[in-house]
C-alpha cells in the first residue's frame, strides 16, 4: 500500500498554529507595509527637496528613516523570515507546494530583500554625505526595489488564495499560477494601504519633531496627507473588487463569519483614518503623538489583524491553489505537475495505514488504544484550523459539535457533510468507518469530561498508560 | 516502509522547475555569504563587548567598541537576508529532512523569531548608548544580544543536524510509541560541528579587522596608530582563533572519521589545510599584505567548508538512497529566467551601485560627489528597476488576460 508524503504535526493547545501565524503575520505586514510605504514617502520629499531646494526635508527623511531602520527593517524582517517558519511547522506539505511552485519567484524576491537591506542602509547613513542628485537616484532606486518585494510576494500569497481558473491545473506553469486572477486586485489593497500606514507613521514622526521649524512641519504633512487619502482610496476601491476576485468558498465563509464579526471594525478604521488624515491637513501643526501613536495600534489591532485572519480563513480549506487542504491532503490532481489527489485514497485504506507518522501501535485501533488514535487522528485531520480542547478561542471542535456527547451525532456529521465535501470551506474527509469511530469516540468524551468538570484530557491521559507498561 | 523510500515519497510531488544541481550549486554559493556575515558579526560584536569592557585601557578601545558595535549591527540585518537563499534552496531538494526537522522542534523556530526580535533590539539599545563615557551596565545589553545570537544560531544548527539522522525522527516524534507533537525539544546536537564553525568567529573578527584597517587608510580623520593597533589586533584574533578552530575542526573530523568515506574524503582534508595555510599567510603577511586579499583567503576557506558541508550531508543520505540528482524536474523556463535576470540585472546594477556607493562615501572624509562612473550607475540603477516593472506588469497583464478570458 502507498505511504503518502505527509509530515509529524505540530499543535498549540487553545490557539493551534493558526494564531502563531496570524499574530507573526499581523506584525510582519504593519512593519513591512509601513517600509514600503515610507520608500516611496522618502522619494517623493526628497524629490521636492531637490526640485524646490528644501534641504530641511531631509533632516525629517533622515529621522524617518531611522525610525524604520530600527523598528521595521528589524521587525520586517525577522518576521518576514518568521512567517515563513510559522507556515512551514504548522503547514509543511503546503509550504513545500509553495516553494515547489514559486522557487525562482522567490528567489528573485530574495534579490530584492537584499538590495533593500542595503538599501536602507546607505539611504539612512548617506543623507549630507553624498551629493543631492546621486542620493535622490539612490533613494528612487530603494523605493522600486521595496515595492518589487511585494509585487513578487503578493502573486504567490494570492495563489495560495486560488488560481481562479482551471488553466495552471492543467499548465502547471509559474506564469498562470503567480498572475492569477487574485493577483491586481491584491496588489491594488496593499499598495494602498502601505501609503496609508506609512503616512500614519509619517505623522508620528512629524508629532516628536519638536525641535523642527512650524515650517517644515507644515510642509511634510501637507505633502503626506494627501498621499495617504489617495492611498486609502484605492485601498478601499480595490477591496471591493479584490471581494469579486475570490473563490465561491471563500465568499460562503466571508458573507457567513468573518464580515459579520469585522466588517465593522473595518469601517471603523477607514473612517477614522480618513478624518484623522484630513483634520492633520487642515491643521498641520496640531498634530499629537498621543493621537497618532493609538491611532495606529487602532489600524494594526483593528484593521490588520482582522484582515490576516480574514484572508487565511477564507482560504480554507486549502492552504494553496486550492490543491492542499490545511491538514496536508492533496485535495485534487493537477495534470501539469503529474500530482494526484489523495484523499479517495485515504478513504480506501485509512489514514493510519498511509501516514508515515504513526507509531506502529497505533496502526491498529483496538478499544484500549481508540482514545489515543482519535486524538492523533483528530490533530492530524482538524488541528490545523481547530483547537481541540472545549472553549479554546481558536474554533474549537468540541463546541463546534455544541457539547455533543453522542458518538454516533458527531460520526453522522463526519460520514456526512465531510465525507461528500458539503462544507465548502472544509476539507472532504472521507475515512474507513473505524478511524471515524475513534475519532468520534474522542470528541464526545472530550464533551462528556467538560460536563463532568474534568478538565483531563482523555486522549492526553490514555497517552500516559503505554509509557508505565 | 523504510525511511530512505519514505524520504523520496515525502519530496514535494510538484517536483522541481529546474535540474536539482542547480539549486544545489546555489545553495552552496550562498550559504557562503550568509556564513560569512554569522561569522563577521558573532566576531564583531564579541570584540565589541570586550573592547566595551577594556575601555578604560585606552582611547582606541573605545572607538574600536563603538566601531564594531556598528558592524555587527549591520551584520545582523544582512546575515539575516543573506541567510533566506540558502534555506530557500534547502527546502527545494531537501524539503523531506527540513521540513521534518523543523516540525519536530516546532516551538523552537518561534523562539528563534522572538529571540532574534528581542536580541537585535537589545543590541541596537548598546549602539545607541555606547558612547564615550557609557556606564558599564549597559554592556549587558551586548550580553543579552550575543547570548541570544548564540542561541538563534543553535537551534539553527541543531535544525540542520536533525535533517541528517533521518533513522532518529520516529523515535523523536513518538518516543516510546507515543506521539508529542509539542515540538518543544531540540533534539540532535553535534557539539564539534556547531563550536567548530561558531569559533571560525573569532579569525573572522581579526581579518576583518585588517580589511578595516585597510579600508580606512585613505581617511585623514583615522590616526594611523589606531588603524596600526586594529591591525595588530586583527593579526592576533587571527591566529588565536585559526588555532583554536583547527583543535575544534579536528574535534569534529574525529568524529565524522566513524564513517569510513569521510575519513579519507580529499575535501575534508582540504579544509583543514586551507585553514593551515590561512594562519600561515597571517602570521607572515599579517602586518604587510593587503586586508582584503587576507579577508579574501578568508572567504575561500568558507567557499571549501561550505562544500564540505555539503558532502557532509549528502554522505549522511546516501545510506537512505536519497540522492537529489533523481528528483523529479518539470522544467519551467519562464520563473528561471525572472530570477536570473533579475539576480544580474537588477543585482549586479542596483545593489552594485548602492555598494560602491557606500563603500567609496565611507572612504572620504566629509561630503563625497559621486564620479561619472557612480553617476551612471545610479542612473543605470534606476533605469533598470523601471524597465524591470514596466514589464513585470507588461508580461502580468498579458498572461492574466490569456487565464482570465481565455476560458
Amino acid at each position: 500500500m502507498d505511504m503518502l508524503g505527509m509530515y509529524p504535526t505540530f499543535y498549540v493547545p487553545q490557539i493551534g498554529t493558526a494564531w502563531i501565524m496570524g499574530i507573526i503575520g499581523t506584525i510582519h505586514v504593519v512593519a513591512s507595509h509601513t517600509s514600503v510605504g515610507a520608500a516611496f514617502l522618502f522619494a517623493l520629499l526628497e524629490t521636492k527637496a531637490y526640485r524646490e531646494n528644501k534641504p530641511q526635508l531631509m533632516d525629517y527623511v533622515k529621522r524617518y528613516g531611522m525610525l524604520l531602520l530600527v523598528f521595521s527593517y528589524i521587525i520586517g524582517s525577522v518576521t518576514g523570515v518568521g512567517i515563513w517558519y510559522s507556515i512551514t511547522i504548522a503547514s509543511p506539505r503546503g509550504t513545500a507546494g509553495l516553494i515547489h511552485n514559486f522557487v525562482w519567484v522567490w528567489a528573485a524576491e530574495w534579490v530584492y530583500f537584499t538590495v533593500e537591506v542595503i538599501g536602507v542602509y546607505a539611504l539612512v547613513y548617506l543623507i549630507g554625505k553624498v551629493d543631492e542628485l546621486t542620493h535622490l537616484k539612490l533613494t528612487w532606486a530603494f523605493a522600486l526595489a521595496s515595492w518589487a518585494t511585494m509585487l513578487l510576494i503578493l502573486g504567490i500569497i494570492s495563489f495560495m488564495m486560488w488560481p481562479g481558473s482551471e488553466v495552471w491545473y492543467q499548465t502547471g506553469s509559474t506564469n498562470h499560477a503567480f498572475y492569477n486572477i487574485n493577483f491586481f486586485a491584491h496588489l491594488g489593497v496593499r499598495t494602498g494601504s502601505m501609503l496609508v500606514m506609512a503616512t500614519i507613521v509619517g505623522l508620528m514622526v512629524v508629532s516628536a519633531m519638536k525641535d523642527k521649524s512650524d515650517e517644515l512641519k507644515k510642509d511634510v504633512v501637507r505633502t503626506l496627507t494627501p498621499v495617504g487619502l489617495i492611498g486609502g482610496a484605492v485601498a478601499v476601491i480595490m477591496f471591493f473588487y479584490y471581494l469579486q476576485t475570490l473563490p465561491p468558498n471563500a465568499k460562503v465563509m466571508l458573507d457567513a463569519h468573518l464580515l459579520p464579526r469585522y466588517a465593522t471594525g473595518m469601517i471603523a478604521v477607514v473612517a477614522v483614518t480618513a478624518v484623522y488624515l484630513v483634520v492633520s491637513w487642515l491643521k498641520p501643526l496640531s498634530l499629537r503623538l498621543w493621537i497618532t501613536v493609538p491611532l495606529f495600534l487602532f489600524i494594526g489591532i483593528v484593521g490588520v489583524w482582522p484582515e490576516e485572519r480574514t484572508r487565511e480563513s477564507m482560504r480554507k480549506p486549502y492552504v494553496a491553489g486550492q490543491y492542499i487542504y490545511g491538514n496536508q491532503v492533496i485535495a485534487r490532481d493537477v495534470p501539469g505537475k503529474e500530482i494526484k489527489g489523495e484523499v479517495d485514497h485515504i478513504a480506501e485504506h485509512g489514514l493510519l495505514k498511509v501516514h508515515p507518522f504513526i507509531p506502529d501501535r497505533l496502526r491498529a485501533i483496538t478499544d484500549e488504544n481508540r482514545l489515543e488514535v482519535g486524538r492523533l487522528l483528530t490533530k492530524i485531520s482538524c488541528a490545523n484550523c481547530h483547537a481541540l480542547e472545549p472553549g479554546a478561542p481558536l474554533r474549537n471542535i468540541p463546541d463546534k459539535f455544541h457539547g455533543a456527547t453522542h458518538k454516533d451525532l458527531i460520526a453522522a456529521f463526519i460520514n456526512g457533510p465531510l465525507k461528500h465535501g458539503a462544507v465548502s470551506y472544509m476539507p472532504r474527509i472521507d475515512l474507513p468507518p473505524e478511524e471515524v469511530d475513534a475519532i468520534a469516540t474522542y470528541l464526545a468524551d472530550a464533551n462528556q469530561r467538560r460536563l463532568q468538570g474534568t478538565e483531563e484530557d482523555a486522549g492526553q491521559s490514555a497517552i500516559a498508560r503505554p509509557e508505565k507498561e | 516502509m523504510d525511511i530512505g523510500t519514505l524520504m523520496n515519497v515525502m519530496r514535494d510531488p510538484a517536483g522541481i522547475p529546474s535540474h536539482p544541481v542547480v539549486f544545489q550549486a546555489l545553495m552552496i554559493f550562498t550559504w557562503i555569504f550568509h556564513i560569512a556575515f554569522v561569522l563577521m558579526t558573532f566576531g564583531t560584536a564579541g570584540l565589541a563587548i570586550y573592547g566595551f569592557y577594556r575601555r578604560d585601557r585606552g582611547e582606541y578601545w573605545t572607538r574600536l567598541s563603538m566601531a564594531m558595535t556598528k558592524s555587527a549591527k549591520a551584520g545582523v540585518s544582512l546575515l539575516i537576508v543573506l541567510g533566506v537563499a540558502p534555506l530557500l534552496f534547502t527546502q527545494v531538494v531537501y524539503d523531506p529532512q527540513w521540513y521534518t526537522a523543523s516540525v519536530l522542534s516546532a516551538r523552537w523556530l518561534v523562539v528563534f523569531i522572538f529571540t532574534l526580535i528581542i536580541g537585535y533590539c537589545s543590541w541596537f539599545i548598546f549602539y545607541y548608548s555606547n558612547k564615550e563615557g557609557a556606564r558599564h551596565r549597559i554592556g549587558w545589553f551586548a550580553f543579552i544580544g550575543l547570548g541570544l545570537f548564540m542561541l538563534d544560531g543553535l537551534i539553527m544548527h541543531t535544525l540542520a543536524y536533525q535533517s541528517l539522522l533521518p533513522e532518529q525522527w520516529m523515535n523523536w516524534y513518538a518516543p516510546g510509541g507515543v506521539v508529542d507533537t509539542s515540538g518543544a525539544t531540540l533534539h540532535g546536537i553535534q557539539w564539534s560541528r556547531f563550536l567548530f564553525i561558531i569559533s571560525l568567529s573569532v579569525p573572522a573578527a581579526g581579518l576583518y579587522l585588517m580589511a578595516y584597517a585597510d579600508y580606512f587608510k585613505s581617511r585623514p580623520d583615522r590616526e594611523r596608530p589606531y588603524l596600526a593597533f586594529a591591525r595588530q589586533l586583527g593579526v592576533k584574533l587571527s591566529v588565536v582563533g585559526l588555532c583554536s578552530s583547527l583543535v575544534l575542526f579536528l574535534w569534529w573530523q574525529a568524529e565524522l572519521w566513524r564513517e569510513s568515506v569521510l575519513a579519507t574524503h580529499p575535501v575534508g582534508w582540504l579544509l583543514g589545510v586551507s585553514m593551515l595555510v590561512l594562519l600561515y599567510a597571517t602570521v607572515r603577511y599579517g602586518q604587510r599584505a593587503h586586508g582584503y586579499a587576507l579577508m579574501g583567503a578568508g572567504m575561500a576557506v568558507l567557499s571549501i567548508l561550505a562544500v564540505w558541508r555539503e558532502i557532509v550531508r549528502t554522505h549522511y543520505l546516501l545510506p537512505f538512497d536519497y540522492d537529489i540528482t533523481n528528483y523529479p524536474v518539470h522544467a519551467d523556463w519562464p520563473s528561471t529566467a525572472l530570477f536570473f535576470l533579475t539576480f544580474l540585472g537588477v543585482g549586479g546594477s542596483v545593489g552594485g551601485f548602492f555598494v560602491v556607493l557606500l563603500y567609496r562615501a565611507g572612504r572620504v572624509q566629509g561630503m563625497y560627489t559621486a564620479d561619472k562612473l557612480v553617476s551612471r550607475m545610479g542612473t543605470l540603477a534606476v533605469v533598470m528597476l523601471a524597465l524591470w516593472t514596466v514589464t513585470f506588469f507588461a508580461y502580468g497583464i498579458v498572461i492574466w488576460m490569456s487565464s482570465v478570458f481565455g476560458n
